[in-house]
């Protein structure tokens, strides 16, 4: 394998690349989603088996985490979420050359059919549980039993779920659950009642969004781009 | 070429107070660098600012400013990581 990525390497040119945005069930034909990509590009799709990488050929280069390229990549994703389930990828995935993308593809193809089985048909979706500026004393208790509040109401209604870290002291829930497209309405009913009924907190109900919580899948380590 | 330092006259129970001050300045300055450039920390910050900016907690201009801020912020703490600033390289194992 360390082999085929050197020769990929070698006899790859510099500055081109093909950009991931996602993977998605293979179309039957090449599928073109519009020039939403990175500069614009073309977003379409590549085959390997039974699935499709979606990528855009963009410049060779450092992909930042700032703002404005984030949301270039989660619209590409959302837009292709219309039409299909898609396997997440990683923000900055750019492969020199279509060889080493499916070179790639073979080593996460395993674990990419089995993510593609769970998440097919559906969605992520966010719940945060905020303390406003003048509650900031909520005793522990009381967070704890608002917290259990949401989730045992909210999990009757999604797949399966993940505990999301607490990065500020005012979170009283963070969590991302899996739900079936059909329960989507649902599960924002069951949001807006658990909202009404503790309006002395901030709640942000965000979604729909790739499985990204439920999909981890790491194609080789280190710093290789492409293989992270 | 060899260096007489503080950690090898401690090792042979002699202390000079001078390196000794030295010594307790270098501790301090390390829980400084760790308290305030700890990457957990200011990426759990950067989250916090953009939620109370959702929240409307911070108006556009405030949340910028604050996440300008930590990223720089970010930015060097990887760098500090990078370069292991804070930690000593142990010779003896």
């Amino acid at each position: 394998m360390v082999n085929m990525i050197k020769r990929a390497e070698r006899n790859a040119p510099d500055s081109t690349a093909k950009y991931v945005y996602c993977v998605i069930p293979c179309p039957t034909e090449r599928k073109s989603f519009g020039s939403l990509g990175f500069d614009a590009g073309e977003v379409y799709t590549l085959d390997y088996k039974d699935l499709a990488p979606v990528v855009s050929d963009v410049t060779y280069r450092d992909y930042a985490a700032n703002e404005e390229e984030v949301v270039v990549h989660r619209n590409v994703v959302e837009q292709i979420m219309l039409e299909h389930s898609v396997i997440p990828v990683a923000f900055g995935m750019a492969f020199k050359t279509r060889k080493l993308l499916q070179i790639a593809m073979s080593a996460g193809y395993l674990a990419m059919q089995k993510a593609q089985q769970l998440v097919d048909g559906k969605v992520e979706l966010g719940v945060k549980v905020f303390l406003p500026k003048d509650q900031l004393e909520m005793e522990s208790a009381r967070r704890e039993e608002c917290s259990s509040d949401f989730l045992q109401h909210l999990l009757a209604v999604s797949k399966d779920w993940k505990k999301l870290k607490l990065f500020s002291d005012r979170l009283v829930l963070n969590a991302a659950f899996l739900v079936d497209k059909s329960e989507v309405d649902e599960f924002s009913l069951q949001v807006g009642v658990l909202t009404e009924k503790y309006d002395m907190l901030k709640v942000q109900y965000s979604g729909p969004w790739p499985a990204y919580n439920f999909v981890d899948i790491h194609i080789l380590g280190g710093k290789r781009r492409g293989f992270r | 070429m060899f260096f007489i330092d503080d950690m090898l006259l401690r090792a042979l129970g002699i202390t000079l107070p001078g390196l000794d001050m030295i010594w307790t300045i270098e501790q301090i300055q390390k829980f400084a660098y760790k308290g305030l450039y700890d990457p957990e920390k200011i990426k759990n910050q950067i989250k916090e600012t953009r939620l109370l900016y959702e929240f409307g907690e911070l108006d556009r201009k405030e949340y910028e400013e604050k996440n300008s801020d930590l990223m720089n912020k970010l930015d060097m703490a990887m760098k500090i990581e990078e370069m292991n600033l804070n930690s000593k390289i142990d010779i003896l194992g």
